[in-house]
């Protein structure tokens, strides 16, 4: 009986216009958006090869160690194709040097605003509103309407039991709509192939990852739309509170988590964060400015009442000494400077670490919240995409000033110039080695910090833990609520 | 007749459950994004008052002017709250030295990535994307309804023109409707106060402006739709014609006119650019040095007086070079500017297919978060440079900070702590922020095509409505 219901419903809903109209609007949908995420993608590898050029060429126009510009960049993800997340708003390229700390600066919307007036649209995008509208589409009336037709009555006058009734209008609209899904994600994954964008073994984890939260989200907002059929008693009222369910679910709640963390949590902002870490500096090198004079003073005091010879003599022997003392001196403020900015963008982040706990456990009541959140976290496109690239970046420019210095102390250069002052010879102005040719093939490289399959999974088993619970709710509350329908 | 038409069209609507419960979502969308733009004003208000003191003590303690580093801020707007535009996405902090190119950093959503996850509601995000789609919904069935139910046969069993009739049928569910969004949007008008935000009478204006656009662009919908509906014979049919008509207009149009102007003018890459600059100055340091390495004074000189002349004479060079540094990059970034300017232009005027892009760029224009923010933002910071560099020549006797900056100190023994300059003599930066002529005279173009979208879906449904099979 039950196969029978389930093709009943299945040939109802593939031969409606219903069907049509929604296999029409997804295929479009998907198909484009992931056409302009491969174009989108390209440019942006295109970007990054360029930018990885330019980058060497400047390293190789440097005649000195101390004056490299060295900078790296965010290397594009082939899954932000799928799941763009965050990768339009992080900035991309961060400077690696002594003076400065490691920052992450112009985001692909900030070089191009046009862009950021009307945002891209991926597919996350596409099923979290899209699709969750037309699951509501599907099955608004799907018990009401037919009790609405009489025709609810008529299925009963046979010996079919509401359980299998139910399932099979399930199973039909569930098919109905999966299939306006997975074929044109399925022809997408082919023309993104096609069109050469590397998907590696881990990326095809992510992607089936990705396909399987978006049925299970679909199936989530199937069961909303039976339930709430089943416990109204007239399609155009079941409709309605779906909307309002939906406007709620969808676009409602996650904003005004985000909203709320941000008034109960606190977090400084990067200009008040910089400026704090620039007054620190200051006083800093303030400080190491007056002990040094202080010290040369000193030294010439020791100096003072001995011949000429004998000064000559006295400095000739000191002077090594004296300059390591100083750069050792110079050295440890910068050290300090870089453990203070340390800390105190610790400080920020773990205030935004909580700011995001807060913020994403709120928005978690709703499943599009999830779903956006595991899709963004399968694809590696995520919140925290922005402190990986940083810290990977910050290991780098220790590994690189640590060459950069070696080199430097090989050479005996620093860069810049010395100026030297004294009472008898005057003063002496030292341009130091410009003539070097710089080897970079010992230099340290960066390598863009990855994601395992396992570690991406974990982060999202949550969501889907979450995503399967809101299942089951609904599935037994329309369940129960269907064993009481009145079917007159 | 008419009249009738317009008051039983009215009333039906009003005494529906659809118009209850549609009423009810669009006040708590309405009036929450009011709420949420007021609340994210004021904490952007805060950051940004927190922020320039923090600048202001940095500032403060220093001895010397001319090792002030200095930085201005973009000062969050009310109207940049309602309606975001593109102003979470350009940097907000400029460095100012007195001379050289500024460049802008920190954008909103690369300083808080939490925010962009799931974007501001905006209340261009609430018109454009959910009350179009509101308006579908309400009329997809407008006329097929009607027939379907056979309430339109006995009708115009009547003696009623065909005419009175869609007349009466457009009039009053658009005015039902209106009135479902003038109220919430009155209370969120009078909420704004109330939180603490205090509009000017200009911005008032151009708020105003915005939301009478957002009505035009709900009528728009709806017009549209009767229009669908009067030209199919079954709501469901009408109703997923209004769907996909909606997600062409909402969701395609926009972001592929971008994507189309894009392959159609070729802008160089932004990071070459900024390398060409690099290299340059690089170079033009690198052809100085045989010069400062000769940097001689006469024997017996004064160490005080060598290094006041090794000052200028560096100064001096560094001056050249800005200067020939500024010829490089005005070249090189007129013409970046010009193929970025025609890409937008291209790109905006594909767009204009679709309403929805109409409407956000005559609301992002009137609330001053267009494309042209960030031109005026860089504008704004350039004639402050320009101040700032008169204030520090003034001062230190240099301007252009961008090059050499030497600062000798001598000590007298005297132990006394150097005093420090007295922060509050730097001039304030002011933004030039939109005002009411310069924002309808920009949006005009596109209030206008408003109106005549407008205009073409209502005389549509018209005409439709007049060759309709009313059996």
């Amino acid at each position: 009986m039950i196969k029978l219901l389930i093709e009943k419903e299945l040939k109802n809903i593939i031969l409606s216009p219903k069907f049509a109209a929604t296999f029409l609007v997804c295929s479009i949908l998907i198909l484009t958006s992931v056409y302009i995420g491969v174009q989108e993608y390209h440019t942006a590898v295109a970007q990054y090869e360029a930018n990885q050029q330019i980058a060497r060429q400047d390293i190789a126009q440097a005649t000195n160690w101390g004056s490299v510009r060295n900078q790296v960049h965010r290397k594009p993800n082939p899954m932000q194709v799928f799941v763009s997340g965050l990768h339009f708003d992080v900035g991309r390229v961060s400077r690696i040097s002594d003076f400065q700390d490691v920052k992450l600066t112009r985001s692909p919307y900030s070089d191009e605003t046009l862009f950021a007036l009307f945002r891209f649209i991926d597919l996350t995008f596409i099923v979290q509103v899209v699709l969750s509208l037309f699951a509501i589409l599907f099955t608004y009336d799907a018990i009401n309407g037919e009790r609405e037709n009489g025709t609810l009555k008529l299925a009963f006058a046979n010996s079919v039991s509401r359980a299998s009734y139910l399932i099979s209008k399930f199973v039909g609209v569930w098919i109905g709509l999966i299939i306006p899904l997975l074929i044109p994600i399925l022809i997408a994954l082919l023309i993104t192939m096609l069109m050469g964008v590397p998907i590696s073994g881990g990326d095809w984890a992510s992607v089936s990852s990705f396909i399987g939260l978006s049925v299970l989200y679909i199936t989530f907002f199937i069961g909303v739309g039976l339930l709430v059929s089943s416990i109204t008693r007239k399609s155009s009222l079941s409709f309605l509170l779906l909307l309002v369910i939906w406007i709620g679910g969808v676009l409602i709640l996650p904003r005004m988590s985000v909203m709320a963390s941000g008034q109960l949590v606190e977090v400084e902002s990067i200009a008040q964060l910089e400026a704090k870490q620039e007054a620190y500096q200051k006083e800093r090198w303030d400080e190491y400015s007056s002990t040094i004079s202080e010290t040369w003073r000193k030294r010439s005091r020791e100096m003072e009442g001995m011949e000429d010879a004998e000064r000559q003599a006295y400095r000739d022997e000191k002077e090594w000494d004296w300059l390591e003392e100083d750069d050792a001196a110079r050295k440890q403020i910068q050290i300090d400077i870089t453990d203070n900015n340390r800390k105190l963008i610790e400080e920020t982040m773990n205030q935004k670490k909580l700011q995001e706990r807060v913020a994403f456990s709120l928005a978690r009541i709703s499943p599009a919240s999830s779903f956006r959140l595991a899709a963004m976290n399968i694809a590696g496109t995520d919140i925290d995409m922005k402190s990986r690239y940083e810290e990977s970046m910050r290991d780098y420019r220790d590994k690189f000033t640590e060459f950069t210095q070696k080199k430097q102390a090989e050479s005996g250069s620093r860069g810049g110039f010395s100026i030297n002052v004294d009472s008898d010879s005057g003063v002496k102005i030292d341009f130091g080695r410009d003539d070097q040719t710089l080897d970079t093939s010992e230099m340290p490289q960066y390598s863009a910090p990855v994601l395992t399959a396992g570690a991406t999974l974990s982060k999202s088993v949550l969501d889907f833990g979450l995503l399967g619970i809101f299942i089951i709710l609904t599935f037994a509350g329309t369940f129960i609520s269907f064993l009481r329908y009145d079917m007159r | 007749m008419f009249k009738l038409i317009f008051i039983k069209e009215l009333k039906e609507i009003l005494q529906s459950s659809r118009f209850t419960i549609s009423f009810a979502v669009c006040s708590i969308l309405i009036i929450l994004s009011f709420f949420m733009g007021a609340q994210n004003y004021l904490s952007g208000k805060a950051q940004y008052e927190a922020a320039k003191q923090e600048n202001y003590n940095q500032i403060a303690a220093n001895t010397e002017w001319i090792s002030v580093n200095h930085s201005i801020m973009l000062p969050p707007q009310p109207l940049m709250a309602l309606v975001t535009g593109i102003s979470n996405d350009i940097g907000r902090d400029i460095e100012v030295k007195g001379r050289g190119e500024l460049s802008a950093q920190n954008t909103r959503f690369n300083d808080e990535p939490i925010f962009a996850i799931f974007r501001f509601m905006d209340l261009e995000f609430i018109f454009g994307v959910i009350l179009s789609l509101f308006a579908i919904i309400f009329a997809y069935d407008a006329i097929n309804g009607e027939k379907v139910s056979g309430t339109l046969k006995l009708c115009f069993s009547n003696s009623i023109s065909r005419a009175s009739f869609i007349a009466g049928k457009l009039a009053g569910s658009f005015v039902g409707l209106s009135i479902a969004l003038i109220i919430p949007l009155l209370i969120g008008c009078a909420l704004l106060p109330v939180l603490g935000v205090n509009l000017s009478g200009d911005e008032w204006l151009r708020l105003g402006l915005i939301l009478l656009s957002g009505l035009a662009y709900f009528g728009l919908f709806l017009a549209l739709t009767v229009g669908i509906s009067a030209m199919t014979n079954k709501p469901s049919t009408s109703f997923l014609i209004g769907l996909v008509v909606w997600i062409f207009a909402v969701l395609i149009t926009p972001r592929a006119s971008v994507l189309i102007s894009g392959r159609m003018v070729e802008v160089p890459n932004v990071d070459e650019i900024t390398s060409e600059k690099n290299r340059y100055r690089f170079q033009l340091f690198a052809d100085d040095r045989p010069k400062m390495a000769d940097f001689s004074v006469p024997e017996g000189t004064e160490p005080q007086q060598v290094m006041q002349e090794f000052s200028k004479f560096m100064n001096q060079l560094s001056d050249e070079r800005a200067k020939k540094t500024e010829i490089f990059e005005e070249k090189i970034n007129e013409q970046y500017i010009n193929k970025r300017r025609q890409q937008e232009r291209l790109a905006l005027a594909l767009s204009r297919i679709s309403p929805t892009s109409v409407f956000s760029l005559a609301t992002t224009e009137l609330a001053g978060t267009s494309l042209g923010l960030q031109n005026r933002y860089m504008d704004s910071a350039q004639d402050y440079q320009q101040v700032y560099n008169n204030f520090m020549t003034e001062k230190t006797g240099t301007g252009g900070m961008s090059g050499f900056r030497m600062i000798i100190s001598t000590n007298d023994d005297s132990g006394e702590e150097p005093e420090t300059i007295d922060a509050s003599e730097l001039p304030e930066f002011q933004f030039q922020t939109a005002t009411l002529s310069t924002a309808a005279s920009k949006s005009i173009f596109d209030l206008g095509l408003l109106i005549l979208f407008n205009i073409v879906f209502f005389g549509g449904a018209f005409l439709a409505f007049l060759k309709y099979d009313l059996r």
